[in-house]
């Protein structure tokens, strides 16, 4: 279902897509707007122990318990310091039993974006320091490369678990 | 319309598991009260549903088999046979049998496989026993015909049905094709003419109107009332005319003026089928014509002639009725809801007492003594709403323990024991939820229970005891949780060989010695039986552990306690729901925790003498027991600097204990659980997490699985010490 969902989305990208533009560690990044249900302020956050860095703990969404993933951490670098404008962004993903939401750590959402499909590039093989299936694309905006992510596979659910697996 | 035909099936298949449950229900009753009338037209009225409603669809198998069967019971329910052992041995098979064909047919839109072809043989073989022709009785049955034929003809035993559907029938989804199907499968259709008379202009017709109708001959030792019912989903809607075999001529006049169709043409059709003659058909219309007797009798009359021709008809009318208001009782006493809807419903209630907490909480600080009195009433209202929404997914687990009666009975019967079971406490309510998780692990024990425990007859008798074993089933409330006792006075377990298994598999130490207790916990261990021999039933050794795993995964616990030549207690406690459980809220660093209130025994302090000397060594003195000691602090690795005064919650679970070093103790607390979801699914110690009166979350402690790991730990303290570094 992931692959599928990847290859719709760059065999044939909407005309207008909107992009979330956020930044972390310094770097811009998009992800589409579609897999957004909300975005939050970072508050209330409860530690899971014993569960490797990336996932950073769980919050109360209006009664639900939802997962937050540090995205910095899921990159393989430090953890993300929580400053005032760190935002929780919540996402829907699809695991086998339907969808799930998911929080995602950043330290500051900056702006909706219209990025057409011209102007998005081709992920590269190497060279962008994060792995390459995180990348779905390079988008230009105000002459400068922004990382469109491929939210399936950052923030597969079934990858993850069997990360925290390995961790204990 | 192909969407909603499969929705019908599925109802029918959901109904069809309804009625043969019912319809077993109804058996085992009578097996003990063979002169409840109720239960024998119960059985009967199931069985004849479940065949109408097949042959709707078309499913061929299951009519034709349910067809015999009914014919049996219509014949109990007469009274013609009488009830016996046998016989309802046999239609519990029938049941049996009929939920598979509706499993197979029905259900994966298969062909019964040749094991079941054969199964099903064997049974119509063993139910013609009791059948016989009961052509015989159909004429019989009608004895308002006088006018006996004299003449003998080939179509002289046919009924004779005209229909004509009305031009709704295709768009109210009835298929005129799965009626005649339908009447193939009591009977057969011996000739069939179509009549398309009524078919309008190529230009005017409606592609999705009916304008056919049939003259069927039609052989069948079915009732009239049987035949009828064939159309049952279309009498509002069609013409229908059913002559039975023998009629006098001047119903078939009658019949033919009523029709819509030219006299003569429905006449010569008579005529061709041999139900008349030529010159009868003759003189009948031309005796009504003289004698100018009804020019156009009314349907109506013909209806209540009719009636009395088959006073079955009437019959089948009253039962209609009865069943009718049997069923409005039953709505009223129950409403059916979708069980997520429900479930929906509950969350909600979750989350209305975690924002009343809140709300309250807030009135507090606020030192607004109205708003704090107002929320106050607002809590308490609220806490009934909770009460009440979870009571709503409370069910009596009766239902569970009567579905046993059956196994108990087939079971005792295949090992030749003579087994009784007695069902106490069947009103004792719990969660739906937990009521279907738990009734494979009771299954099981009771099997087990027939198997292992309950001798045989002869050994029983040469113990002193009645050749009769007696099980029992029994479910109370006690303290906030189900205690459910599967309880036989079987001979008890033996200790000596459980502990030598024991020793063979490697589960204990040669040198060890167990106390009871302990040794009875073995036969909870995966793969241990003491059973010599391997039945179909049990002694294989799988069983016991999964009932145990089951259980524990339902948050229940399960013991067992034994005498020996008295008997075995197999008792499981479980919490009353999954949704909620009494918590006790710990702090830890900046975290809350929870552990569940009912394994909490004590909370002390851990200062002064005590703490210096449990720091190192991780245990302490509790008046003279030596008590284990969690600190959550290092085992979770959290945050925060330790406070100066700790505390030790001390947990007990089957017969362990332990102490939880804590922080802080913040008191009792509702807790409203909610799963974590599948990235915490390997996540152990932690079993899931609810969410504080300030909105913040609380993590659930699992304590079996802590103290499960500190027993770990104590065996490799080194590699335990070193592995919360690794981990983060």
């Amino acid at each position: 279902m992931a692959t599928m969902m990847t290859t719709r989305q760059q065999a044939v990208p909407p005309e207008d897509a909107q992009y979330l533009t956020f930044t972390l560690g310094g770097e811009m990044f998009a992800i589409g707007i579609l897999h957004i249900k909300e975005i939050l302020e970072y508050g209330n956050l409860t530690t899971v122990p014993m569960m490797p860095a990336f996932i950073r703990g769980v919050i109360n969404l209006r009664g639900a318990v939802v997962p937050v993933v540090d995205l910095s951490a899921r990159f393989g670098r430090p953890s993300s310091e929580v400053s005032r404008r760190s935002c929780i962004v919540i996402m829907e993903v699809e695991v086998d039993a339907g969808a799930q939401d998911v929080g995602l750590l950043v330290d500051a959402v900056s702006a909706v974006l219209e990025i057409p499909a011209s102007e998005i590039e081709p992920a590269p093989s190497f060279g962008a320091r994060i792995r390459a299936d995180f990348i779905s694309g390079m988008a230009k905006v105000n002459g400068k490369f922004v990382i469109v992510l491929n939210v399936n596979n950052v923030l597969s659910v079934d990858e993850m678990v069997q990360l925290a697996q390995v961790a204990e | 319309m192909s969407l909603n035909l499969d929705q019908a099936l599925q109802t029918f298949i959901a109904e069809a598991y309804e009625l043969l449950e019912e319809m077993e229900t109804c058996l085992l009753q009578l097996e003990n009260n063979p002169a409840d009338l109720n239960a024998i037209g119960a059985i009967f009225r199931a069985a004849h549903t479940i065949k109408g409603s097949a042959g709707l669809f078309g499913l061929e198998p299951v009519v034709s088999f349910t067809h015999v069967v009914e014919d049996v019971l219509d014949r109990l329910r007469a009274g013609d046979i009488a009830i016996s052992r046998t016989l309802i041995a046999l239609l519990l098979e029938c049941g049996d049998h009929i939920h598979y064909l509706v499993d197979v047919v029905a259900v994966r839109s298969q062909q019964p496989d040749a094991a079941a072809t054969e199964r099903e043989a064997g049974l119509r073989q063993r139910l013609q026993l009791y059948r016989q022709t009961s052509v015989s009785e159909a004429v019989s049955a009608s004895p308002g015909v006088s006018a006996v034929r004299q003449e003998k003809d080939s179509s002289f035993d046919l009924w004779h049905i005209s229909v004509r559907f009305g031009t709704e029938v295709l768009r109210n989804g009835m298929d005129p094709l799965a009626f005649l199907r339908y009447l193939n499968s009591i009977g057969q259709i011996v000739r069939i003419t179509t009549l398309a008379d009524s078919l309008p202009e190529l230009s005017q017709m409606d592609a999705e109107s009916c304008y056919l109708g049939f003259e069927i001959d039609y052989q069948s030792d079915a009732s009239k009332a049987a035949i009828a019912d064939a159309f049952e989903f279309v009498r509002d809607d069609c013409q229908l005319h059913i002559l039975p075999p023998h009629s006098k001529t001047e119903h078939y006049i009658e019949l033919i003026k009523n029709l819509p169709e030219q006299a003569t043409l429905l006449g010569e059709l008579l005529v061709a089928s041999g139900a008349l003659t030529q010159k009868e058909l003759e003189d009948g219309l031309q005796q009504q014509v003289d004698a100018e007797l009804k020019p156009a009798t009314p349907l109506g009359e013909i209806l209540i002639e009719q009636r009395s021709v088959e006073p079955e008809l009437v019959q089948a009318a009253l039962e209609k009725q009865n069943q009718i208001q049997e069923h409005k009782s039953k709505e009223s006493r129950f409403v059916r809801v979708q069980a997520d809807k429900l479930d929906e419903l509950i969350s909600l209630v979750g989350e209305l007492v975690i924002a009343g907490a809140g709300a309250n909480l807030l009135a507090k600080a606020s030192q607004d003594e109205t708003l704090y009195e107002a929320t106050s009433t607002v809590t308490v209202l609220v806490e009934q709403i909770r009460d009440g929404a979870l009571r709503l997914r409370m069910v009596p687990i009766g239902d569970t323990f009567n579905r046993f009666q059956r196994v108990v009975r087939d079971v005792s019967h295949e090992l030749e024991k003579q087994i009784e079971l007695q069902i106490s406490g069947a009103d004792t309510e719990l969660d739906k939820t937990v009521v279907e998780k738990i009734s494979d692990p009771l299954m099981h024990l009771l099997r087990n229970a027939m198997d292992h425990g309950i001798e045989s007859p002869a050994a029983r008798q040469a113990a002193g005891k009645s050749a009769t074993g007696v099980l029992k089933l029994n479910a109370y409330h006690d303290s906030g949780s189900i205690v459910i006792e599967i309880a036989d006075d079987g001979a008890g377990l033996n200790t000596e060989r459980i502990l030598q298994k024991a020793r063979e598999r490697g589960l204990v130490a040669a040198t060890a010695q167990p106390s009871e207790q302990e040794i009875y916990n073995l036969i909870f261990e995966p793969g241990f039986s003491t059973a010599s021999a391997i039945t179909s039933l049990s002694g294989r050794g799988v069983g016991m552990d999964v009932v145990k795993r089951n259980i524990t995964a339902l948050r229940g616990s399960v013991d067992l306690s034994s005498a020996p030549g008295q008997g075995t207690k197999v008792r499981i406690r479980l919490p009353l729901t999954l949704a909620i459980i009494d918590g006790f809220l710990v702090g830890v660093g900046d975290a809350s925790y929870v552990v569940p209130l009912d394994m909490v025994q004590e909370c002390i302090e851990l200062a002064g003498d005590s703490k210096v000397a449990a720091e190192p060594r991780h245990y302490i003195n509790l008046r003279g027991e030596v008590l284990p000691l969690v600190f959550l602090h290092q085992h979770f690795n959290t945050g925060g600097g330790q406070r100066r005064r700790q505390n030790v919650v001390v947990v007990k679970n089957a017969d362990q204990k332990a102490g939880l070093v804590v922080d802080e103790l913040q008191g009792e607390f509702q807790t409203v659980i909610k799963p974590l979801g599948k990235l915490f699914s390997n996540l152990r110690s932690i079993s899931g997490s609810t969410i504080l009166g300030n909105g913040n979350v609380a993590l659930i402690l699992d304590v079996p699985s802590l103290i499960q790991q500190l027993a770990q730990q104590q065996v490799q303290p080194r590699l335990a010490s070193q592995t919360p570094a690794l981990r983060n």
